[in-house]
């Protein structure tokens, strides 16, 4: 047989060659990832069994706390997906489940836990707790290594979250016009239902948002 | 087995999508191979009929031998790894891991469980059961008590033996199980700043700390009028008054030990705004832990707790 000449098509066709090279490398991501856009469980609130849960859009004041927790880097150091080993349950609770992260957009899942998860934080420390913590941990955490974040002790932003709101619902948050309309009537409301009336703080937002995660399916292992 | 991963997938068409994937993309690389075979051939290397840079000529030698049993390696390694593990598109196959998982679950359940309804304070007696709930309180109690549980402001030192809602062991498993809830009521709407002031110094006083004598004559009787109903007449705390009042949780006054410092203005601070509870905020709450970690674990926790107080 003689020696084989073939691969010369594909050598001397720079245009060939690259949309071969396109097929063979989108095989991957056509067989792995994009079936997960077709799949109940990454795509509506559903947890592991199947059961429903109850997974809301970010309401206004948590929605600008999870802007601050991007802002300020949280994820470098926290991560929020607990993996589903016993020893992170023990721990943690629950494992993750995707149906928890559908209005995330970026989800927050992070990658490096120098500190906790956060994915069940929500509830399981009081406000004080977190303010104390987030504005000095040694207050708390004696061995504490968190940096501390005393300048969030400032009023929040909340001047653009309505634009916020438009944004994400163009990827698929599911906010009413209502919801958007009377966003700085909800921030009004919560400054005078938890605050007593004191202009939300960056701190108050942050602890808004670390207050509701994961609290879908709580306090289950 | 083609039905649990349908049931997951929005169209059926999904799982044969997968599938199909695969299969062509492994048969196309067994197809690229088959058909590009060739031998060596003897003699001078055949040259490609190209050249670049005035001189620069190719050989065109066939693939070399170890390079091509690597890729049919790989290959064959493909259609193994796809029979062994699901892969295949239809497969919602975890290879038994969730039943390992609640397997495992449940073995460790069985351990903690046996203490659920054992007596805490014969627990803390048992130095393994003491143990355990050390190794517990350090994963799940340090964040707020400290990993030497003397607490730190706002969050009480477990080793003092002074107690807002009473020492007994059954009564620090029940404050871990179901959680507690602080009820001090702002006075700032009620009472003038003078009054605040007043009040504050006397309640100095009762521990012994230095206050001014005309603002302590003053505030006994502030106390009198507003603060007796939780702290008690003498401001000995509610569960001085009987086990029916500890639940209130208000603290004794007199024992100069403070949850929030002992400042005349952490003390005015108290007053003004109140230490209150409030569902949402969850500001003077100790966290329900029973249905997260469940009875068994408890126990043991407040067997340590209770064992801390207990060597003085």
């Amino acid at each position: 047989m003689a020696q084989s000449n073939k691969h010369e098509a594909i050598e001397r066709n720079v245009f060939f060659l690259i949309v071969l090279t396109l097929l063979a490398v989108s095989v991957g991501g056509l067989v792995e990832i994009v079936p997960l856009f077709f799949q109940t469980s990454t795509t509506t609130a559903v947890d592991d069994k199947g059961n429903k849960l109850d997974v809301k859009p970010y309401d206004p004041v948590r929605l600008v706390g999870r802007d601050i927790y991007i802002r300020e880097g949280c994820y470098n150091c926290h991560s929020q997906m607990i993996r589903p080993f016993r020893a992170e349950t023990e721990r943690y609770g629950h494992f993750s489940v995707a149906g928890e992260f559908i209005y995330d957009h970026p989800f927050q899942w992070g990658s490096k836990r120098t500190g906790p998860d956060l994915a069940r934080v929500g509830g399981r420390y009081t406000s004080e707790w977190h303010r104390t913590h987030l504005i000095n941990p040694r207050d708390v955490v004696e061995e504490s290594n968190m940096p501390a974040f005393p300048w969030l002790n400032r009023p929040a932003d909340f001047s653009d979250v309505q634009d916020k709101m438009r944004a994400l619902r163009q990827v698929g948050v599911p906010y009413s016009d209502e919801e958007i309309r009377t966003a700085d009537a909800t921030i009004k409301a919560y400054q005078n239902e938890e605050l007593g009336g004191i202009a939300p703080t960056e701190l108050d937002a942050l602890i808004a948002y670390l207050q509701g995660l994961g609290t879908a399916l709580r306090n289950v292992r | 087995m083609l039905d649990s991963i349908n049931a997951d997938f929005t169209s059926s068409f999904w799982g044969l999508y997968v599938a199909g994937l695969v299969t062509i993309s492994l048969l196309v690389c067994v197809l690229i191979l088959v058909l590009n075979m060739t031998s060596r051939e003897t003699g001078a290397p055949q040259v490609q009929a190209h050249t670049w840079d005035e001189t620069l000529q190719e050989y065109n030698n066939p693939l070399p031998k170890w390079w091509l049993y690597l890729f049919w390696g790989t290959l064959v390694f493909a259609v193994v790894y796809l029979a062994v593990f699901p892969g295949y598109g239809t497969a919602n196959d975890d290879r038994g891991a969730r039943a390992e998982y609640a397997k495992e679950t449940e073995k460790f359940q069985q351990v903690f469980d046996k203490y659920a309804k054992v007596d805490v304070a014969a627990l803390a007696q048992q130095p393994e059961a003491v143990a355990t709930g050390k190794r517990l309180f350090l994963t799940y109690c340090i964040q707020c008590h400290g990993s030497n549980a003397k607490g730190s402001p706002g969050f009480p030192d477990l080793t003092d033996n002074d107690w807002l809602y009473g020492g007994e062991a059954d009564t620090v498993k029940t404050s871990i199980l179901e959680g507690r809830a602080g009820v001090m009521n702002a006075f700032g709407a009620v009472l003038s700043g003078d009054e605040i002031k007043d009040v504050a110094n006397y309640v100095r006083s009762l521990s012994g700390l230095s206050a001014d004598a005309a603002r302590v004559q003053r505030g006994e009787a502030v106390f009198a009028a507003n603060c007796t109903v939780c702290h008690g007449p003498d401001g000995k705390g509610a569960a001085s008054m009987g086990a029916a009042f500890a639940a209130l949780g208000a603290p004794n006054l007199t024992d100069n030990v403070w949850l929030y410092g002992n400042s005349e203005a952490k003390i005015i601070e108290g007053v003004t705004r109140g230490r209150n509870f409030d569902n949402r905020s969850l500001k003077n709450a100790m966290p329900a832990w029973g249905e997260f970690l469940g009875e068994g674990k408890v126990t043991l926790l407040a067997a340590y707790v209770h064992s801390l107080s207990q060597k003085k």
